[in-house]
């Protein structure tokens, strides 16, 4: 293999690349736009509508509210965000069902005496019905919760009083509970499961179109012909477009790396406000040349498989549809960042993109196992060679060049 | 020189079997000469020429071009040989100045003999107008002489043309087949195939008259009518076929 001609043919399929529309759209502008886009809507969305939730008024129905000692029913009227119905207005009609039909919210059954039992100590019971699919109620149950523990609280103080004891009796010691993980770790939680994904993914859209075009666009412009009877060797061929693919790949996969760290470190103060500090996600150098560890090979599995895809199709349509189930075919184990319990082991180190996908929500979180790393970047390379050596094969064997 | 010796080239297929598409081919093509590989679409032809171009590797026999033999040093023949067919692209997104050097540096060409070359081919072929222009906003004809340009920009003694007209319009086919004219009065060794016979007729010095993946007759167009008692190269087609 002369070098001199490997760099002429990255030369020219650079060129040709990165004039290609399509290509420019996936290595550059997905990459850089998808994330932030995607922060910006899935954020908004959730404060907005968390907000509405928030702001809006519950309306409940309590049964036998005539039972309820008579402060407990001023808490009750009183309460922001909650709006009791009166019950004669379901007159007739099946409280619970109304109540799962969304009539209103939560529902109160004050059982006969309740009031009274209290007063004389005696055990009395409330129950409160609420639909949890609903956001909505389960606003309300948390407040009417609030609104009865209050009260018992109160309750259980006065009684104590009554019998000459100190409240402070049933609390003993206090609990606080206080959160000691580094900046990077919560975060890492947060934005680990989604990062190894995108990155992923990005990588491989990013190869995709130039992987089509250098072999299955050469068949189908009738450019391969030409190719196959020039001095420079199939190798030379096969290894020029395989560099080419595979810098797209990276390119894309950083790319979308580092509009993710702007818009962590940029945007998010903007779009959650108070949620910023434990969003700023440092990316120090080492986190970023450790994903650069892993890309690498998996990047080049990539560029393997889809060029020995399109050297395999006759026609840039064919390719296209093959390349459209691979992309399936990686997006699943690529998910798998998103399952929670999911730990890297020897066994998962050895998956590619399962491993990939592990490391890198590891790297972000800050905690670096080397031993899986080292297997992993094996397990990939050994990959990337064998799917390399396969394009090579076909690029030299006449019935896929010539398939009819 | 190209000197075809018992070519052959068996296929497998998986429903039809082995298919012989070339059975024991020979034939040679004098330098000066215009050599035509005539048959219908089927024959054989576009698979003799992918032999002799390196492009597809003889099941047996051999081809020696320049004294170079095919199936020992393809590398080598490579670049002795300037390849066109009917169905050749370009790169759209190239120019054809960038094309026509990047060829040129894959036949191992230096910057300064390919920047002559251009020049040279380029005045001679009337393309500095569009030079620099992207190659998919071209017409035919410009397209055309971008890959004739490509074809010969290392200089090549011997030049392979697989039906080299297929599919082009009047002007671009007039292009090429002025081109196949001066190739032979420059000295190359030219063979180049066709099923139009008047377009042979026109042009060949020498036909082969291939069927089935056999060659049929051979001889000088005069030669192969006079033999066959006909007129034109069409009805010697159909009696030497026997059909």
């Amino acid at each position: 293999m002369q070098l001199s001609n490997v760099v002429t043919i990255v030369k020219k399929e650079m060129t040709d690349t990165l004039r290609d529309r399509r290509t420019l759209i996936f290595m550059l502008l997905v990459p850089i736009a998808a994330i932030p886009l995607l922060m910006m809507g899935l954020s908004s969305l959730m404060v907005s509508q968390i907000n509405k939730v928030k702001g809006e008024t519950s309306e409940i129905v309590i049964q036998g509210s005539q039972f309820l000692p008579e402060d407990l029913q001023t808490v009750f009227s009183e309460a922001s965000g909650l709006a009791i119905k009166a019950e004669d207005e379901f007159e007739g009609k099946d409280l619970m069902e109304e109540l799962k039909e969304g009539s209103f919210e939560a529902l109160v059954v004050v059982p006969e005496g309740f009031g009274s039992n209290v007063q004389r100590e005696t055990p009395a019971g409330i129950d409160i019905f609420y639909d949890e699919a609903e956001m909505k109620s389960e606003f309300a149950e948390r407040k009417i919760k609030d609104i009865l523990t209050d009260y018992k609280d109160r309750v259980v103080q006065k009684r104590m009083e009554g019998y000459g004891l100190s409240g402070e009796l049933l609390n003993p010691f206090a609990i606080t509970s206080q959160n000691v993980a580094p900046l990077q770790k919560m975060a890492g939680k947060e934005f680990g499961t989604i990062l190894p994904y995108l990155i992923i993914i990005m990588c491989f859209m990013g190869a995709m179109y130039p992987a089509i075009d250098l072999a299955a666009g050469e068949k189908e412009r009738g450019t391969l012909e030409t190719l196959l009877v020039s001095p420079a060797t199939r190798g030379e061929f096969v290894f020029g477009k395989y560099i080419v693919i595979l810098i797209t790949g990276i390119v894309a996969a950083f790319l979308s790396l580092g509009s993710l760290v702007f818009s962590l470190n940029y945007m998010v103060e903007d779009l959650f406000k108070g949620m910023s500090k434990m969003l700023a996600i440092e990316f120090d150098l080492s986190t970023i040349a450790l994903v650069f560890l892993v890309v690498l090979p998996l990047a080049g599995i990539f560029a393997g498989v889809l060029l020995s895809v399109s050297i395999f199709a006759r026609s840039f349509k064919e390719a296209q549809s093959y390349v459209t189930a691979l992309n399936m075919l990686i997006i699943l184990p690529a998910i798998v960042s998103f399952l929670p319990g999911v730990e890297i082991d020897y066994r998962m180190a050895i998956i590619p993109v399962v491993n990939a996908s592990l490391i890198i929500k590891d790297a972000i979180s800050g905690s670096i196992q080397w031993n899986f790393v080292f297997v992993a970047l094996l397990s990939n390379t050994v990959l990337a060679a064998i799917a390399l050596v396969f394009c090579k094969k076909w690029f030299e064997k006449e019935s896929v060049l010539f398939r009819m | 020189m190209i000197k075809a010796e018992e070519l052959t080239k068996i296929f497998k297929d998986k429903k039809r079997g082995e298919v012989r598409a070339v059975d024991h081919v020979s034939f040679t093509c004098e330098p000066g000469v215009v050599y035509g590989l005539l048959g219908p679409n089927g024959a054989g032809k576009t698979t003799t020429l992918r032999m002799l171009s390196t492009a597809l590797r003889p099941t047996s026999g051999t081809a020696v071009i320049n004294g170079v033999d095919v199936t020992k040093e393809p590398q080598k023949v490579r670049s002795q040989i300037g390849f066109l067919s009917g169905g050749t692209g370009l790169y759209g997104r190239l120019s054809p100045r960038e094309m026509v050097a990047y060829f040129g540096k894959l036949y191992g060409m230096s910057k300064e003999a390919i920047e002559e070359r251009i020049e040279k081919l380029f005045d001679m072929l009337d393309m500095h107008d569009f030079a620099s222009a992207r190659n998919e906003k071209l017409s035919g004809g410009m397209k055309q002489k971008v890959s004739i340009a490509r074809s010969v920009v290392h200089d090549p003694p011997a030049m392979i043309f697989d039906e080299p007209t297929t599919g082009l319009d009047v002007m671009s086919s007039r292009t090429i087949v002025q081109f196949i004219r001066q190739c032979g009065d420059e000295g190359k060794t030219v063979i180049f195939s066709t099923h139009i016979m008047s377009e042979a007729m026109r042009l060949c010095d020498r036909v082969g008259i291939i069927h089935k993946g056999k060659l049929y007759a051979e001889g000088t167009v005069n030669e192969v009518l006079e033999r066959s008692g006909t007129s034109n190269l069409e009805d010697a087609f159909i009696k030497i076929v026997g059909e």
